[in-house]
C-alpha cells in the first residue's frame, strides 16, 4: 500500500529541491521586485483585513465581533499582532489547498508525455510554498521579537511547520489526482477555499465559543495551525497543553495520510488517460 | 536471442469514454455502471528479445500509441503484465517533459535521474549529449529560451546517448534540418547495429520492410499477426486492398 509514493521519493531528493527552486523562479520570474511579491500580497491582504475589523466595523459600532476573546489570556494584546500571527500559516495553507489541487492538471506534461514520479510534482511545487512560507514567517518573527519578545516556545514552529506541510501534502495527494480527473472536484475545492477563512479561527479566536461550536471549531485542522502558530509566538504555551484538540488532529492527519496514500493508488494509473 | 527484454502477457486496456463532465465526477466516489468503453488492447501478448528490431503496423486508432506508451511507462493496462528489463528511450514526445525554468545540463540530470541513472554515469555521458544537440552556450540557459527545433535535438540527443536497452521510434518524428535528420537516422542505425532493441513505428511499409525483419500488426487493439516483416505487410497489405473493394461495392 505505502509502495509508489514512497518508491516514487526514492533517490529523487536533489531533484526534488532543484524542481522547488525553479518553480519559484517560474513564479516571480519577469518581475520588477521579483520575489518581493511574495510579500507585497500578503502585506496588502492583513493591510485590508486590519483596516476592517480595526478602523471599518469600529466605526460601525454594532457590530461587536468575537475579538476582544484574547481576554482569557495571560495578557491582552492587540489584535493586528493576534491576526497577523494567525494569518501568516494561513496564507500557506489557501495557497496549498487550492494550488495544490491544481498542480497535476497545470503539470500534464510530466504525466501524460513522459514518464515522471507523478507524486514528486506534489512535493517540490509544495515545496516552493513553503520556501516563501518560510520567508514570511522570518518577517513576521522580527516583528514578533520587536513586539513581544523571543520566548523557548517559538521553538515549537519546528513542529508546527512541518507538520504543517506534511498534513496538507498528503491532503494533496487525494485532492490533486480527483481535481486532475474531475474539473467539477476542483471548482468545488476552489469555491469552498474561499469561506473556510471565516470559518477558521484566524481572525477571531476560535477558542472562544462555548458548547457545540467549539467542538465545531477542534474538527478544524486549520484552527491546529492558526493557535499552533499563536502558540508559539503569542501565546508561549506548549503543543500538549489542549490535549483534546492535540488528539483529535493527530486522529485526523492519520486520516488524512492513509486516505491520501488511497485515493493516489486508486487514480495514479488512470491519471494518464484522463488527463 | 536470449531471454525477452520485453514480455507483454495478455494485455487489455479499456479507455471508458464519460458521458459528459457529471459522469466523471461521479465516478470519482461510485464505480460507472455499464459505460461506454473503447478497447485500446485487447489481449496482447507477445515477446521481443534483446537485440531484435521490430516493426508495428497498422491504421490509426489500432492501439499502436497506447502500446508504446505502455512500454515507455507513461500508460498503465488493465489487465495482463508487461515486463520491461531495462532502460527505455523514447523517441516519441521529444519537446515535452522538460522543466523550462532549468538550463539544458539541469535537464539532462533531470532526465537521467527518472531513468534511474547514477551522477557518475550522467557526469560521463553529459558532454557526448551536449555536443550531438548542437547547443553551443545554450546548454546552460534555462529550456524556456531554447527554439522548438533546439527542443527537439536536445530531447533526441538524450535518448539516444543513455545507451538504451529499447529504443522506441516513431517515424512520423521529425527533428530539425536536413542535416541534423540524417545524423539521427544515422545514430538510430548505430543504436541498432550495437545490439540494442529497436521498436519502429510506422504507416509506411517501405521504412519498415527496411529496418526491422520483424513486425506486429494490430488491428482494433488486437494482434492480427506477428512474424517476419515480408509476412506481417503482405496481411496488412491484403486487407487493406479488401476494405477498399468493399467499399466499392
Amino acid at each position: 500500500m505505502f509502495t509508489s509514493i514512497f518508491q516514487e521519493h526514492r533517490g529523487f531528493g536533489k531533484q526534488i529541491f532543484l524542481l522547488a527552486k525553479n518553480e519559484l523562479i517560474k513564479t516571480y520570474k519577469g518581475a520588477v521586485i521579483g520575489p518581493l511579491w511574495s510579500v507585497v500580497k500578503p502585506a496588502f491582504t492583513i493591510f485590508v483585513y486590519w483596516f476592517a475589523f480595526s478602523v471599518g466595523i469600529k466605526a460601525l459600532k454594532a457590530v461587536k465581533v468575537h475579538l476582544n476573546g484574547m481576554e482569557h489570556a495571560a495578557f491582552s494584546i492587540d489584535f493586528f499582532t493576534f491576526m497577523f500571527i494567525g494569518i501568516v500559516p494561513w496564507f500557506f495553507i489557501q495557497d496549498q489547498i487550492v494550488q495544490g489541487a491544481k498542480t497535476l492538471r497545470n503539470n500534464r506534461q510530466f504525466i501524460t508525455k513522459v514518464k515522471f514520479p507523478v507524486s514528486t510534482i506534489l512535493t517540490y511545487t509544495g515545496l516552493s510554498r513553503l520556501f516563501v512560507h518560510i520567508f514570511l514567517v522570518a518577517i513576521m518573527y522580527v516583528y514578533v521579537l520587536f513586539r513581544i519578545g523571543p520566548s523557548w516556545y517559538n521553538l515549537q514552529f519546528f513542529l508546527y511547520c512541518p507538520l504543517m506541510f506534511i498534513f496538507f501534502l498528503a491532503l494533496s495527494w487525494s485532492t490533486a489526482p480527483m481535481s486532475a480527473f474531475s474539473k467539477d472536484f476542483e471548482s468545488l475545492i476552489v469555491s469552498v477555499m474561499s469561506g473556510v477563512f471565516w470559518l477558521s479561527g484566524i481572525m477571531y479566536d476560535s477558542y472562544s465559543f462555548t458548547g457545540g461550536l467549539k467542538i465545531a471549531m477542534l474538527l478544524n485542522p486549520i484552527n491546529f495551525f492558526a493557535n499552533g502558530y499563536r502558540n508559539c509566538f503569542l501565546y508561549h504555551r506548549a503543543f500538549f497543553t489542549y490535549k483534546t484538540e492535540l488528539v483529535i488532529f493527530l486522529v485526523e492527519f492519520l486520516a488524512v495520510f492513509f486516505l491520501g496514500i488511497f485515493n493516489y493508488n486508486r487514480l495514479r494509473k488512470k491519471l494518464p488517460d484522463v488527463l | 536471442m536470449s531471454e525477452p527484454i520485453i514480455t507483454f502477457k495478455n494485455v487489455s486496456k479499456t479507455y471508458i469514454l464519460y458521458k459528459n463532465d457529471q459522469a466523471r465526477f461521479k465516478a470519482l466516489f461510485i464505480k460507472p455502471k455499464n459505460p461506454k468503453t473503447n478497447k485500446a488492447l485487447n489481449n496482447v501478448s507477445f515477446e521481443i528479445y534483446r537485440g531484435e528490431s521490430v516493426g508495428i503496423v497498422g491504421d490509426n486508432g489500432a492501439g499502436k500509441s497506447t502500446l508504446l506508451k505502455m512500454i515507455t511507462g507513461v500508460a498503465f493496462p488493465d489487465e495482463g503484465d508487461i515486463i520491461v528489463d531495462g532502460k527505455v528511450a523514447a523517441l516519441l514526445e521529444l519537446t515535452a517533459g522538460f522543466s523550462l525554468e532549468m538550463t539544458g545540463r539541469e535537464n539532462i540530470y533531470l532526465k537521467g535521474y527518472i531513468l534511474g541513472l547514477e551522477d557518475d554515469y550522467i557526469k560521463e555521458i553529459e558532454e557526448n549529449i551536449i555536443e550531438f544537440a548542437q547547443l553551443g552556450d545554450y546548454i546552460d540557459q534555462p529550456v524556456r529560451t531554447y527554439s522548438s527545433g533546439m527542443k527537439m535535438r536536445l530531447g533526441f540527443a538524450i535518448n539516444v546517448n543513455i545507451e538504451p536497452d529499447v529504443l522506441v521510434v516513431d517515424e512520423a518524428l521529425a527533428v530539425g534540418d536536413a542535416s541534423f535528420k540524417r545524423k539521427c537516422k544515422d545514430k538510430i542505425k548505430e543504436i541498432m547495429t550495437n545490439g540494442t532493441t529497436v521498436l519502429y513505428v510506422s504507416h509506411s511499409a517501405d521504412s519498415v520492410r527496411e529496418i526491422c525483419p520483424r513486425s506486429i500488426y494490430l488491428r482494433k487493439g488486437t494482434v492480427i499477426f506477428d512474424g517476419p516483416t515480408d509476412e506481417t505487410l503482405k496481411v496488412y497489405q491484403d486487407y487493406k486492398e479488401s476494405q477498399k473493394a468493399k467499399k466499392k461495392k
